[in-house]
């Protein structure tokens, strides 16, 4: 087999961050290459310079031993490079024969040149399985069949080389199946496909070959065949233990929180729970570790009563949760770091004194009258201590709060949640995107918090933060718990396994 | 900070105002008229005599309401555009009660009138209100169509059962609202218009009901997240709307037109939205630009006696505030603008960045 791809010391900065380090990749034409690697591996990162969406800092990129340079995704799509992006970029109400000519010029034609069009996708359909019934509006036929519009969107543009970004994502285990037999069909006719995946059973199942990325940089890049998934998962996950500076807690204490077979729309397994049982008692922190989309925001979002499960109970302080609402979990002592500061945690239009001021509207503390009166003084007095206590850098407390940067903005929705009276602590990705010394600061936090007596579940994509923080390790895969771990001398090896979804013998402790 | 926020808050508007009539100017120009005299008979007509002044109050007056009850709608993220059919609902509602003779005194009954109309208001408000958070109907459409609806059911009093001998129109209603100004037709809706402006302010910048429906509208996400009841506020700022909007068609009847004929409320609410975009979003804003409107629509006519100009040019102006406040509205919120107002107003620049 030849060569057809091969990029060469790619390297990515964002400001003053690699998300690609001399990354070095070379794909023969015709095989199945899998990207294996966690988030934030720069996986995506490499691939949206390879279609033409980024441009490298350094480095080169060869296809067929042709040095090329790639302006944009146009271009790519012109070299025959063909991405198929994980959220499909289709238009809705259009059909799938509309949707597949969108934007093409192949035909130099004024007029749309129908039927001979949809001749060619029709053979083009016959020839690699893809089964597309081409007149129906998109929001009509299935996720699987979406992802195969897409897949005929870039065969139609003349790609020799497609990327799918985690295409199993969203399907279910026959879709994973069909796309397969597709992915097959496409190499045999000596298309090369590039597969990004964190799924060892799909990852030794299609790949020829596998290349690991880590931290920005190449692992290695191993034949399918004399590989295993323990070695990938060591190679993928890669860390030795490390000595986390916090001291860590067993002593079991009351429960705060027990969830019991909680389910919430168990039959997908990126956007659901399945029988979830767990705890977090006073005063310990239960990590979730789990690569991002395994139900980890369900989970959240059930401990926060943003959602009802569809089965199962929740308990907070050893009382059943009968009334699912947000107002009620606070009212309960639960606070919550959301997912999402910009969208779920902050009013970027408002200031960081009204963001501060968010959950204790109606105390006696800053309004007369159950909140008929807001006691202005008060609030910006106490605005003011919060900024002083919690070193919030701003111009001053009526600054809005999108004007701030990350690392502020999430110490400001620290202290609203951690200046009340709380049980019960709900931190997700607690430090997304802040720098070493936010990072730093946010999990001081916690800690104290957790001293202080306050349970925490952290839920984290951030697998290192995990190990450092919790008191217990808990993997979740494919909306369900496969193992807890201790977070003394945690066993990471067999952390990182369950987290690739091998299932395994719970170690003795009580979920 | 926040003082230039207010300071870019208050000079869009403004702006916009200045550049509309200077391009009116041009207008006027083009068109062989002469501007300064043309703006000169304007301002005439709006402020000349005493009874002019009292005019352009009288012609505030309802674009206040409707404009506040935009406003209102706004603030919680809900867009409401049937401010016309509750303006004519509340009037409505207020000719039924003048015409069952129930014989009250004339201060309850003009209590319960406005009351009446206000609550007739509400309702209608809640209709769109409840269908969006309900079913998820988009809540523009449906305030729209509930325009015709309530027009239509208005024309159908005013010419059936409510109808004045053979004319299409009501009788005039048996209690009027006192008139304030001697020799003006100014009359004591002005000040409620002016008490419900104030209560509105207090209510959105100085309550923690105000502040969660600020919050929704804001981000309704992060709202929902901390504990608000964003639903129950998204139909509250409804009624309220609605309200505002109702107790606007009832003062207009009690205080200015009498009786029910075609063309009452015609244009209120769309102006109303007008009027609280180019004011801001602001109660205090919506007061004074809907008293620019009224300017407009008073002066207009004198404009046209005295120089022979079309008053289409005044709606060409007043078209021309509309289109320039919103889009100084999105040009200040564009990235690259906004940086550099932040620039300029982040004087004390220590510790800014993490």
């Amino acid at each position: 087999m030849n060569t057809f791809l091969t990029m060469e010391n790619i390297t990515k900065k964002f400001g003053d961050v690699y998300a690609n380090r001399a990354v070095d990749l070379s794909v023969m034409a015709g095989e199945v290459h899998t990207l294996l690697g966690e988030n934030g591996a720069g996986k995506s990162t490499l691939m949206n310079i390879l279609s033409g969406l980024y441009h490298p800092t350094k480095g080169h990129i060869y296809l067929r031993g042709h040095k090329v340079k790639i302006h944009s995704p146009a271009q790519a799509v012109k070299l025959g490079i063909g991405m198929v992006h994980q959220h499909y970029m289709l238009v809705e109400a259009m059909t799938v024969f509309e949707n597949i000519i969108l934007g093409t010029t192949k035909h130099k034609s004024f007029f749309i040149q129908k039927d001979k069009i949809k001749n060619e996708l029709l053979a083009l359909s016959a020839k690699y399985g893809l089964d597309i019934e081409i007149d129906k509006p998109i929001n009509e036929i299935s996720v699987g069949a979406q992802q195969r519009v897409e897949i005929m969107k870039a065969l139609y543009r003349g790609a020799e080389l497609l990327i799918l970004d985690e295409p199993t994502a969203a399907l279910t285990d026959i879709e994973v199946e069909s796309l397969f037999r597709i992915i097959r069909r496409l190499t045999s006719e000596q298309k090369t496909v590039i597969f990004i995946s964190h799924k060892m059973r799909e990852v030794l199942e299609i790949s020829d070959r596998i290349t690991i990325l880590r931290a920005g940089q190449t692992i290695a890049t191993l034949i399918k065949s004399e590989t295993t998934a323990a070695e990938l998962a060591h190679l993928m996950i890669g860390r030795e233990l490390i000595t986390s500076e916090y001291e860590k807690k067993t002593v079991n204490r009351e429960l705060i929180l027990q969830l019991d077979q909680a389910s919430f729309n168990a039959t997908s397994k990126h956007n659901g729970l399945n029988a979830v049982s767990l705890t977090v008692g006073a005063g310990e922190v239960l990590g979730i570790a789990g690569v991002d989309g395994n139900g980890q925001s369900q989970l959240a979002q059930l401990v926060t009563g943003l959602i009802a499960p569809d089965d199962g109970d929740v308990h907070l302080n050893n009382r059943k949760v009968a009334r699912f609402t947000p107002a009620h979990f606070i009212a309960s002592k639960v606070s919550h770091i959301p997912e999402d500061r910009n969208k779920m945690g902050l009013i970027g239009n408002m200031t960081v004194k009204e963001n501060l001021l968010l959950k204790s509207l109606n105390s006696s503390r800053f309004s007369y009258g159950k909140g008929w009166l807001l006691r202005r003084r008060q609030i910006a007095m106490h605005a003011r201590e919060i900024r002083q206590t919690y070193d919030i850098r701003c111009a001053s407390v009526e600054q809005e709060i999108r004007n701030l940067s990350g690392g502020n903005q999430q110490k400001t929705i620290l202290a609203r949640e951690l200046e009340r009276d709380i049980d019960l602590l709900v931190a997700v990705h607690p430090t997304r995107g802040l720098d070493i010394g936010a990072t730093k600061y946010v999990h001081d936090k916690v800690i104290e918090a957790r001293d202080r007596g306050c349970g925490v579940l952290l839920i984290s994509a951030d697998f290192d933060e995990v190990l450092k923080l919790s008191d217990r390790i808990a993997v979740m895969f494919e909306g369900e718990i496969v193992g807890v771990f201790p977070g003394i001398n945690p066993p990471i090896h067999e952390i990182s396994l369950a987290m690739a979804g091998k299932k395994q013998q719970t170690q003795d402790l009580a979920v | 900070m926040k003082m230039n926020t207010k300071v870019v808050q208050f000079l869009v508007p403004v702006l916009s105002i200045l550049f509309s009539f200077f391009i009116g100017a041009i207008l006027i120009a083009s068109i062989g008229g002469n501007p300064i005299e043309a703006f000169q008979f304007l301002f005439k007509g709006a402020f000349g005599t005493k009874a002019n002044i009292g005019e352009t109050i009288v012609k505030a007056t309802p674009l206040i309401f409707t404009g506040l009850a935009a406003t209102f709608a706004y603030k919680c993220g809900v867009f409401n555009l049937g401010a016309e059919g509750q303006f004519v609902m509340g009037a409505v509602v207020t000719i039924w009660l003048s015409s069952i003779q129930l014989g009250l005194p004339r201060i309850p009954m003009l209590m319960l009138s406005i009351v009446a109309g206000a609550v007739a208001g509400g309702l209608w408000g809640a209709i769109p209100g409840v269908l969006k958070i309900t079913r998820g109907l988009n809540e523009m459409i449906v305030s729209i169509m509930l325009n015709y609806i309530a027009i239509l059911f208005m024309g159908f009093l005013y010419s059936g059962p409510l109808r004045e001998d053979n004319l299409p129109q009501t009788a005039q209603v048996i209690v009027k609202l006192p008139r304030i100004i001697a020799k003006t037709r100014v009359h004591v809706g002005i000040v409620i218009a002016l008490v419900v402006a104030f209560l509105i302010y207090y209510f959105m910048f100085h309550t923690a009901y105000g502040f969660k429906l600020r919050s929704v509208g804001l981000n309704r996400r992060a709202a929902q997240v901390n504990g608000f009841p964003v639903k129950t506020l998204m139909l509250l700022s409804f009624i309220v709307s609605g309200a505002i909007a109702g107790l606007g068609g009832s003062v207009e009847l009690l205080g200015t037109q009498y009786r029910l004929m075609a063309g009452f409320g015609e244009g209120f609410g769309f102006d109303g939205v007008a009027i609280a975009l180019i004011g801001q979003l602001n109660p205090i804003g919506t007061l004074l630009v809907a008293y620019l409107f009224a300017i407009l629509r008073t002066g207009a006519t004198t404009m046209q006696v005295g120089t022979g100009l079309p008053t289409s040019v005044i709606d060409i102006i007043q078209a021309l505030v509309i289109v320039f406040a919103v889009a100084g509205s999105a040009l200040v919120n564009l990235p690259k603008i906004r940086q550099v107002l932040a620039n300029w107003s982040a004087e004390p620049k220590k510790g800014q960045g993490n």
